[in-house]
């Protein structure tokens, strides 16, 4: 039960931070309602444990903690494949301002 | 205009004696120093080139494409791509040049493989080469013997062509997919090769293969 605990006061905060976010307009209203829906699915998964065995018997899958590790592995591989993809475009952007500076630069000597 | 691009990194030490001997064939050169911190620009300033200067190091490809700007705007009917290190040879460049006029091409790119003398470590040869040739190809590449050769002439019409995306090294992979891409006649030509340095290894490879897997999701 110890965990249980721990993760609800977690997840709890975790909302908190949400709505915070939400007030200060740091966070869309749809990020606020998936990071909501997130939290509260969470804490559902880690109080009621069998709720996601019943989807993995669906999907083919024995139990439902593997299930939930299946989605996690896949989510956070998107997720660092997303940020790749950015930082590749963030380093593009640099480049630009970069190269338009040489130019104006070199310009402004002429 | 012929224009020389030379993208220089901390190159002090044989930027200038470039620059002196690339002006005797060509009507300008453009050093783009890449955020050097050893006075290349000066030096090459002092040399008699062109000199534009990135605030910061963004890597080979991103100075190319800053030369390339600087020569769509002075109207160059041809740009040479000539690294500062002194690993080509300018005895090259003429009859580089008029082999690319004869065959009528837009694109020349220069080999290490042919009846040139080259002093190339054998790894690259027979490991990396091989191998680097296989990533260009996948990657959209026209089929050259030697995938990584800085040495190259475009023609007006292939500089409007070629913009290049790629900021690191991935450019030399990227500059022939374009070539494809826009369908652009290209030729290659044997030039000698010096190495003073090894070059790009297995990391630089590695980093080749991602930035152009990567470039291929970018916007």
């Amino acid at each position: 039960m110890i965990f249980q605990i721990l993760f609800i006061l977690f997840s709890l905060f975790a909302l908190l931070n949400v709505i915070k976010r939400k007030q200060e307009g740091l966070l869309s209203t749809l990020g606020a309602f998936f990071w909501t829906g997130f939290w509260i699915l969470a804490d559902i998964v880690v109080f009621v444990p069998d709720s996601t065995t019943v989807f993995a018997n669906k999907l083919g899958i024995g139990r439902g903690a593997d299930l939930i590790t299946y989605v996690a592995f896949a989510l956070i591989f998107f997720v660092l494949f997303r940020l790749h993809v950015k930082l590749h475009e963030l380093q593009r952007d640099i480049t630009k301002v970069v190269r338009d500076d040489a130019l104006k630069r070199i310009t402004s000597n002429e | 205009m012929f224009l020389a691009i030379v993208p220089a990194y901390n190159e002090a030490e044989r930027v200038g004696s470039v620059v002196r001997s690339l002006l005797a064939f060509v009507d300008d050169v453009v050093v783009v120093d890449d955020g050097s911190i050893d006075g290349t620009a000066d030096v090459a300033k002092d040399a008699g080139a062109i000199v534009l200067s990135h605030k910061i190091n963004r890597g080979q490809g991103a100075a190319l494409e800053t030369g390339h700007a600087y020569a769509r705007s002075a109207g160059a009917a041809h740009v040479l791509h000539f690294d500062a290190d002194g690993q080509f040879s300018v005895e090259d460049i003429p009859s580089a040049l008029s082999a690319l006029q004869e065959a009528d091409a837009d694109v020349l790119f220069g080999t290490r493989y042919g009846e040139k003398e080259s002093n190339i470590p054998w790894t690259k040869r027979y490991i990396l080469g091989p191998i680097g040739r296989i990533v260009d190809r996948i990657f959209g590449s026209v089929r050259l013997s030697d995938a990584h050769n800085g040495f190259r002439i475009l023609t007006k019409k292939a500089l409007d062509d070629v913009r290049i995306r790629q900021s690191g090294m991935a450019h030399a992979s990227e500059i022939p997919a374009l070539v494809k891409k826009h369908n652009l006649s290209y030729i290659e030509v044997p030039v000698s090769v010096t190495y003073h340095e090894y070059g790009q290894g297995i990391r630089g490879g590695i980093t080749v293969v991602k930035d152009l897997f990567f470039g291929v999701f970018s916007k």
